[in-house]
């Protein structure tokens, strides 16, 4: 990683670290990569988009997750009842 | 009750509608525009209400532990462990989410993606304290037993979420709001971008139910399948 001098913040893409515990630390501002110039583009909607994203495939990972369990059910109770028993 | 299905397929709906509308109305609403915050700000409504949920569960979890050892009663026992299930997956949304906000808001340039900032740091190892529990459930064979132990750990995991998301890291500069030097969230926040988030927080609140109930009916209908004596 190459470490640049500081350059005054400009409004579009510089920063100045916020977290003022690390102030005393010389952060240096790089210019952005192609992952920030992509989540910073139409005025940082797309860091929503991508937080919203996270958020529906971490809960799809869970509806499967239960799915599975539904399955180890399912073979359990076939396991469990013969088949003349379930039959309508 | 005696129609239990009944209720929760109307709540069930009504939660699947209600996120529809918050999702719809987080994107499409305006804001005020902030320097530096510009759009993700909209991450108020998805990212805050992670962690209400979790903790909602959490306290979800810890009161059905109570009642675990004042009734011993097994139904409590998968109930605790559910809620804490589905807590821990909130918090863990919570924490990556607020991984990538602060990555590309406040760090953009910097490439820091986790600056130990207080409440990220508490948030984790509050996360760490409910994998314990998990752990420990895991480790202990004997039902009684394990419910049993697995209830106080419970008691004590849930007693740390104050102190570790609210106390501690509102003593400290941190970027989250109510910090040391940051105004609380009441005083700066748009009147809009209030009702979008507290509706945010009551539907996902609702979605932790939903799915919870799922978990809990589906245990139990497992327990009955055990008591089926094998063919």
């Amino acid at each position: 990683m190459t470490i640049h001098a500081i350059q005054e913040a400009d409004t579009t893409y510089g920063a100045t670290p916020y977290d003022s515990v690390w102030t005393s630390q010389e952060v240096p501002v790089q210019q952005p990569d192609a992952l920030e110039r992509t989540m910073l583009a139409q005025d940082k909607l797309y860091v929503v988009l991508a937080v919203v994203l996270i958020i529906w495939i971490g809960l799809a990972a869970f509806i499967y997750r239960t799915d599975r369990r539904i399955d180890r059910l399912e073979r359990k109770l076939d396991a469990r009842i013969s088949d003349e028993d379930v039959s309508p | 009750m005696a129609t239990p299905g009944k209720t929760y397929k109307r709540l069930r709906n009504i939660v699947l509608a209600w996120l529809t509308l918050v999702v719809l109305g987080g994107f499409l609403l305006d804001i005020p525009r902030i320097n530096i915050l510009e759009h993700t700000a909209r991450n108020l409504y998805f990212h805050v209400p992670m962690w209400f949920t979790m903790m909602a569960a959490f306290f979800v979890s810890a009161w059905h532990s109570a009642r675990y050892l004042s009734s011993l009663d097994r139904v409590r026992d998968t109930r605790a462990l559910e809620a804490a299930r589905v807590g821990a997956i909130f918090g863990i949304l919570g924490l990556v989410t607020g991984i990538v906000w602060a990555r590309f808001t406040w760090y953009v340039g910097q490439g820091i993606w986790w600056n130990f900032d207080p409440k990220q740091t508490m948030a984790a190892v509050q996360l760490l304290i409910y994998g314990a529990y998990f752990t420990l459930r895991a480790s202990v064979e004997e039902p009684e037993k394990r419910a049993r132990i697995a209830a106080v750990y419970n008691l004590f995991a849930a007693a740390c979420v104050p102190f570790l998301l609210y106390v501690l890291p509102r003593q400290m500069e941190s970027l989250h709001p109510g910090a040391e030097g940051n105004p609380a969230f009441s005083d700066i926040t748009h009147p809009i971008m209030r009702v979008v988030f507290y509706a945010a927080v009551i539907g996902f609140i609702g979605l932790f139910w939903v799915l919870y109930t799922q978990r809990v009916r589906l245990a139990a209908l497992n327990e009955r399948a055990d008591d089926i004596p094998e063919s």
